[in-house]
């Protein structure tokens, strides 16, 4: 790579797949015949796949590819390939391809390499053939997996009874070969995996052997829990070894220790090594093509307050390149970084970018219904259980169908070509395609009726694969009938369809930003420094929200000096318009054009926007426990940090401090962990004992949960002899009064500790409360008003927890920072430039398309009880004042289809287009007369 | 359940004995599963550790006592809190006090030995050489190619002093000009050391190095894994010597290479080699030995299940050698009956505790006919 | 040259130069599920994407997981 940042030139070297992608049609014709196997790498090299061969089963582009393993290409043998393919896809001419692109950014996205537990031997990973990792697990659960999904061993191909999983395996150490961080994904897939192992065999044993349990992230406490309850499923708290290979059995022990009884031995039929997170196996090597800097455990170096920038100008990093990351992160990161480059490169946004052109609509409301049939094989997912051609017989026996044939895959690009050639050629006026669920195609499908002048909602699938031969794969003859009775049915229904209209509404280019914390300004001078204007709404008199009250991190950010540069960006930035003390009185409008009126200092205004991004906050929570209010020695995290910025001399020259985590949280009433407190409290700790090294500090925790690089702040408090004491949510620790040494008042903390099998006694003279992280009141308000949800928690509900982490369901609004859930002020900045990225794939638009498929109503039916706007979720049914009285009306723009008010309509006054009764009931008829 | 507070002069204490990294410790308990005792009784380094922590220790405890400091945990331990520097530092602070329960209590005569006679024993020092007498062995000498050290166990034991000749003749085969110190030789120190008596380990090797100086000694053979270790790791970090230090597995396998040592016989039997903590985990040392074996025709060479860097514990390290442990605790049984297990006929180790204590299980277990116990020496003498 | 005329070979060699660039805006490395979504974040906010990744389909390791917690649905 060469260049700078809005002109880089890269050299890329495209593989030869010795495939002509655009002629395959993945068949899989060729596979068959292949003599070569080998071990496939996408099964962990646990079953074999061909020399020739789809990557894998949902593989996009959905083509064969040709490995080394290839005799051909190894010596000049074979071809058979060649004989076979119908469409003389394979090329075994091609060479690698240099390619040379221009571009004016780079995102980083390579990802990561589990952990090798091969490298230290410690497991046996290699050496028994019953212990895997949990990459290996997953592939051996999954459908498309070596087995099937079932779960075999590799000595036996029998099923396991007993499996346990070994956590922190690579992480979490500071010997040779492991990694010093913990990769804050294992905990929680390994509950995962767990909870999948029981639904495959309900009677398995599993047991999980851990250190701290880290469920800090959303709903993952919940999720932990309903592990632990789980007939069968054990957590013990242990590091443990390998014991031996049992010869007859190759079932595996593992040596454990408990507190009480010493050292245990038990047998497992099969071992999971939870392994983490490492970087890219290339990772050096990237680096120096793209002229970046690594951090000390090989991951991307980037900015505390700028975390998807690189070191190198123009070039940003998502996903797990910035260290270990889950989904949900790697999704938002990836946004985060795409409104990055929107600032960057705003200047020529569109520039290179093309409309579609489709043909002028062709008005076929009036004529006969004239249905084509297009059956696919997809490969010999349908192909291979269904009888495809005496299907598309039956097809052309029906009414009103007058064309049918089959396809191989009907979603591929000349196929999809084929589909509106035939629709044009044969005068089709609706189409039936029976392949796949709609879920993932339907769009696609709907584009090519487009494409071939009609009305797209002129479209019906009959779902004969995932409905059908996947589930059917034993019953060849009633799968062939069943295929034959869903396309009739959706043959029947296709003859009611009605062209639906679908409308370009205008976007307003404004956004408004409710809270003025960090996360709502970062999205605010994002979303502003792509040239779009932005309202900031903050109910407090200064802009800053919970970081006005944090003055470090562990990284060694001075946050209050950030928080001032800022306020400053914001209040100097042409584009951004702050209200504080304000409210927000009413907001109403729809994805686009929502219009929101706010007081701010007496005025009241109103506000258009076309996004709003909700960055709300959370407080923290006023304990009720360990004396806090009645003894003023006894403070809160957030009052500790103040004290220690302030450098309050009691504070500092006390002898001894006790810090309890968990307060207010991972309890009945607050049933998720806080996230944050563990490392709050050791960034306190670590501060006092810069300031007063001779101090007696003691954590008293239930899990640590310095997730992440904050693992390696909890090595280094303990180096500073920060003492740690776990306690169990049943034997809390006691906080009271007392007369300590020398005559002295102190609060004595007492503590059970669970490995010395003592209780302890500490007379501390400050103790401080990891008080939980709450959802603010402004939040409640916002979810309120802006009729978005929140989870039992209170936190903002996103539309999906990995895929659309920072949307709502409703669209154009967007959400950020710690009213999503606790997090850091770097995770937050991450996800407010993720919310103003994904603001951006709307606000970037004139118009914003609007489905046809809403409900409307039938004002005469209509007798005015509201029940359908208490179903509606999104606010889009209103009542609308006629002179036979108040009337529902839906407003088509809000409405999602989900048609649940259809459900709650007692006279069938409202209804949903494409959804019709007559097509649903003519479907029903078909279903049951032949 | 009894209650306490922290006791900070016992922390302070402990930390001026030189326990320091305990404080990393997060309590997995992974020290326990790898420890050896946990196959024989109830024993947790992880519990100890955590009674540093808050200066908690018990010092009349055997406890303390029972690491044999083989390096397994430290070696797995996930927050480096080197159990050994801790261990130490307890034993130091109970001797220190004093204290040494009943099983332990031989210790105070070993010391008292060590200082009198420069061995563990209470042998005369003069007869430190008597086990060379009829094998013609020269004193060293300025010059000479390298000075053999044969340690304590070597030079008195008479087990040992088999291994002690089988080195001469094979020294002897290989035309290498070597001496001895005899009675200047003094024990090397290394075990005392892990007994927590510092000042003895110190006024041992201040002896060794004054000797080694005086004649002109520059590159030393032990025998003893121990002997290694100390003079290899500790002389240097403590005074600051650089002596080349060499083990006799390493230095037979270099007369190999080196084609001043030839094979010229077969060994048609089935043996196992277990490696010694001080020679493997502590120094890395797997390879020679094992090269050496496989280099023999006809010897059969199976790996034990627990080998290399697993290596099952003797039971002798850490002082632990002249300690008395009752039968159904000794590690070395268990070690016999893996040998045993996968039908060796000879057990092959490179180190004298290791075969001190495997003679001894022999005897205890009855298994006398069934296998043999050899150092590696022992094994080439017979096929140089 | 001198007389105003390019040699046709030079010609053929700039204009396959310029054939054998392509232009975009961004490129994208690594086609797992970030990859995916900064491409498709930034072709639906106006500009043209270049997604490279090493395997022969996007995916990365994620396409690997049978299902994603907490919600344990599929992942693909």
């Amino acid at each position: 790579m060469e260049g700078e940042a809005g002109d880089f030139q890269i050299t890329l070297i495209k593989k030869p797949k010795y495939i002509d992608e655009d002629q395959c049609t993945g068949c899989t014709a060729c596979v068959e015949y292949c003599p070569v196997k080998y071990p496939d790498p996408f099964n962990q090299e646990i079953s074999q796949n061909k020399a020739i061969h789809i990557y894998f089963a949902q593989a996009i582009p959905l083509v064969t590819y040709i490995d080394d393993s290839c005799l051909y290409l190894k010596e000049k043998k074979c071809g058979i390939c060649e004989g076979i393919c119908k469409n003389h896809a394979i090329d075994f001419n091609q060479r690698a391809e240099k390619i040379e692109v221009k571009v004016g950014a780079v995102i980083l996205a390579p990802g990561l390499e589990p952990y090798d537990p091969g490298l230290r031997h410690d497991y046996g990973y290699g050496q028994f053939a019953n212990v895997v990792t949990s990459l290996d697990y997953e592939r051996l659960m999954c459908a498309t997996g070596p087995y099937q999904g079932e779960i075999l061993r590799a000595s036996d191909r029998k099923h396991p009874h007993k499996i346990a999983w070994i956590q922190c395996v690579g992480s979490r150490q500071v010997i040779p070969g492991g990694n010093s961080y913990c990769s804050g994904v294992c905990c929680t897939y390994a509950q995962k995996q767990v909870i999948l192992t029981k639904e495959h065999d309900a009677e398995a044993e599993c047991t999980i052997f851990h250190n701290d349990i880290r469920s800090y992230n959303k709903d993952f406490e919940r999720f932990y829990q309903r592990t632990e309850s789980l007939p069968g499923v054990r957590f013990i708290r242990s590091y443990v070894s390998i014991g031996r290979e049992i010869p007859a059995s190759k079932n595996v022990t593992i040596r454990y220790s408990t507190p009480d009884d010493g050292v245990k031995e038990e047998e497992f039929g099969l071992v999971v090594l939870s392994v983490g997170l490492n970087p890219p196996a290339d990772y050096t090597a990237l680096a120096d093509k793209f002229g970046i800097e690594l951090n000390a455990h090989g991951f991307c170096q980037t900015n505390p307050v700028d975390p998807m920038e690189a070191t190198r100008p123009g070039i940003f990093v998502s996903g797990a390149f910035r260290g270990p990351t889950d989904i949900p992160e790697s999704v938002f990161s990836a946004s985060a970084a795409g409104s990055e480059c929107g600032e960057l490169l705003n200047y020529r946004r569109g520039k290179l970018t093309q409309a579609r052109i489709y043909p002028p609509e062709k008005d076929v409301a009036q004529e006969e219904p004239r249905i084509g049939v297009f059956v696919c094989h997809c490969g010999a997912n349908i192909g291979r259980i269904v009888d495809v051609p005496a299907t598309v017989e039956y097809a052309l026996s029906l009414p009103h169908v007058a064309y049918a044939q089959e396809q191989l895959f009907s979603c591929a690009t000349n196929s999809a070509k084929e589909i509106s050639d035939m629709t044009r050629e044969k005068g089709l006026n609706r189409v039936v395609i029976a392949a796949c669920s709609p879920r993932t195609l339907e769009p696609l499908f709907r584009d090519t009726l487009r494409e071939a002048g009609i009305n797209q909602y002129y479209l019906d699938m009959a779902n004969i694969r995932e409905h059908n031969s996947w589930v059917h794969s034993k019953e060849r003859e009633e799968s062939t009938r069943k295929a034959q009775d869903l396309i009739r049915m959706s043959v029947a229904r296709a003859r009611h369809l009605e062209p639906l209209q679908e409308f370009d509404l205008p976007v307003n280019k404004a956004g408004l930003v409710v809270g003025g914390g960090l996360a709502g300004m970062t999205a605010a001078l994002s979303l502003a420094n792509q040239g779009h204007e932005v309202y900031l709404v903050e109910k407090e008199s200064d802009l800053g929200g919970m970081a006005r009250r944090l003055h470090s991190t562990l990284e060694g950010l001075d946050v209050q000096q950030y928080l001032i540069d800022v306020v400053g960006k914001i209040y100097r930035h042409p584009l951004v318009h702050v209200y504080t003390e304000a409210a927000i009185l009413e907001t109403g409008g729809y994805v686009g054009n929502f219009a929101t009126k706010v007081k701010s200092r007496g005025r009241v205004m109103e506000i258009k926007h076309g996004a709003t991004l909700l960055a709300t906050g959370a407080e923290e929570y006023r304990p009720t426990e360990y004396l806090y209010g009645e003894d003023e020695r006894v403070v809160t995290n957030l009052e500790l940090e103040e004290q220690i910025a302030g450098r309050d001399e009691r504070l500092v020259g006390a002898r001894s401090l006790v810090m309890i985590q968990c307060v207010g949280c991972r309890n009945a009433e607050r049933n998720y962990c806080s996230r944050v407190c563990c490392s709050h409290s050791i960034k306190n700790a670590l501060n006092l004992k810069a300031l007063n090294p001779q101090m007696d500090i003691y954590i008293l925790f239930r899990d640590m949960r310095t997730y992440g690089y904050y693992e390696d702040y909890y090595r280094e408090a303990a180096g500073k002899e920060v003492r740690f004491i776990r306690y169990e949510p049943t034997d809390p620790p006691e906080v009271e009064p007392a007369v300590g040494e020398e005559g002295l008042g102190v609060l004595r903390v007492t503590v059970t500790d669970p490995i010395l099998g003592k209780r302890l006694e500490i007379d501390a003279d400050v103790v401080a409360l990891a008080a939980a992280v709450i959802p603010s009141a402004g939040s409640q308000e916002a979810a309120r008003l802006f009729k978005v949800n929140s989870n039992p928690d209170g936190f903002f509900k996103e539309a999906h927890v990995k895929l659309r982490p920072v949307d709502f369901v409703a669209d154009g609004i967007y959400l950020c920072g710690m009213a999503h859930y606790p997090k850091f002020i770097t995770e937050t900045l991450s996800q407010a430039y993720a919310a103003a990225g994904r603001a951006l794939t709307l606000l970037s638009h004139d118009t914003v398309v609007a489905s046809g498929s809403v409900c409307e109503v039938n004002e005469r039916k209509c007798i005015g009880c509201g029940a359908c706007i208490s179903a509606c979720s999104y606010g889009a049914i209103e009542f609308r004042e006629t002179r036979q009285g108040k009337k529902a009306v839906v407003n088509p723009v809000i409405c999602k289809g989900d048609g649940l008010c259809n459900a709650k309509c007692p006279t069938g006054a409202i209804s949903l287009k494409h959804h019709t009764d007559e097509e649903i009931l003519s479907q029903i008829d078909a279903a049951v007369q032949p | 359940m009894e209650t306490a507070a922290p006791f900070k002069e016992a922390i302070d204490e402990l930390r001026e004995n030189g326990a320091e990294a305990f404080k990393f410790c997060y309590q997995c308990g992974k020290c326990d599963t790898v420890c050896p005792w946990n196959r024989v009784r109830n024993f947790s380094m992880r519990k100890l550790i955590r009674e540093t922590t808050f200066g908690l220790i018990e010092i009349e405890r055997e406890e303390l006592w029972r690491c044999t400091t083989c390096g397994r945990c430290p070696q797995e331990c996930p927050r480096d809190v080197k159990q050994i520097d801790n261990i130490i530092a307890l034993r130091r602070f109970a001797a220190g006090y004093g204290v040494f329960p009943g099983p332990v209590k031989p210790i105070r005569t070993v010391s008292g030995n060590l200082t009198a006679d420069g061995n563990p024993f209470g042998e005369e020092r003069a007869k430190r050489a008597d086990w060379a007498k009829d094998l013609s062995v020269k004193t060293f000498e300025e010059g000479m190619e390298i000075l053999y050290f044969p340690g304590c166990y070597l030079s008195y034991d008479a087990r040992l002093k088999k291994v002690a000749a089988a080195t001469v003749k094979i020294l002897n085969k290989a035309g290498v000009n070597f001496g001895i110190l005899g009675a200047k030789e003094n024990c090397c120190g290394e075990s005392i050391r892990k007994t927590g008596n510092e000042s003895l380990f110190k006024r041992l090797a201040r002896e060794n190095i004054k000797t080694w100086i005086d004649h002109g000694v520059q590159k030393i053979l032990v025998s003893s894994p121990h002997c290694y270790h100390t003079f290899k790791n500790e002389y240097p970090k403590e005074f600051k010597v650089n002596f080349e230090v060499v083990h006799i597995s390493q230095y037979l396998y270099e007369l190999m290479n080196e084609g001043r040592l030839r094979i010229n016989k077969d060994y048609a039997k089935k043996v196992t080699y277990h490696d010694p903590c001080y020679l493997g985990r502590h120094n890395g040392i797997y390879d020679e030995p094992r090269a050496l074996l496989n280099k023999i025709p006809g010897l059969q060479l199976d790996e034990l299940p627990e080998s290399r860097e697993k290596s099952f514990c003797c039971g002798g390290g850490g002082g632990r050698i002249w300690i008395e442990t009752p039968k159904s605790e000794r590690f070395a049984n268990l070690r016999l009956e893996q040998a045993l297990a996968i039908g060796a006929e000879e057990l092959v180790t490179a180190c004298p505790y290791c075969i001190t204590n495997f003679e001894d299980s022999r005897v205890v277990l009855g298994h006398d006919d069934l296998i043999q116990v050899k150092d590696i020496t022992e094994v080439l003498q017979e096929v140089v | 040259m001198a007389n105003g005329q390019f040699p046709e070979a030079l010609i053929q060699q700039l204009s396959q130069k310029f054939r054998d660039h392509h232009f975009g805006d961004v490129m994208v490395v690594g086609g797992g599920v970030s990859g995916i979504q900064a491409s498709l974040d930034l072709a639906s906010s106006g500009f043209k994407v270049y997604l490279v990744d090493k395997a022969p389909s996007i995916g990365g390791h994620m396409a690997q997981l049978d299902k994603t917690f907490p919600t344990n649905e599929c992942s693909m």
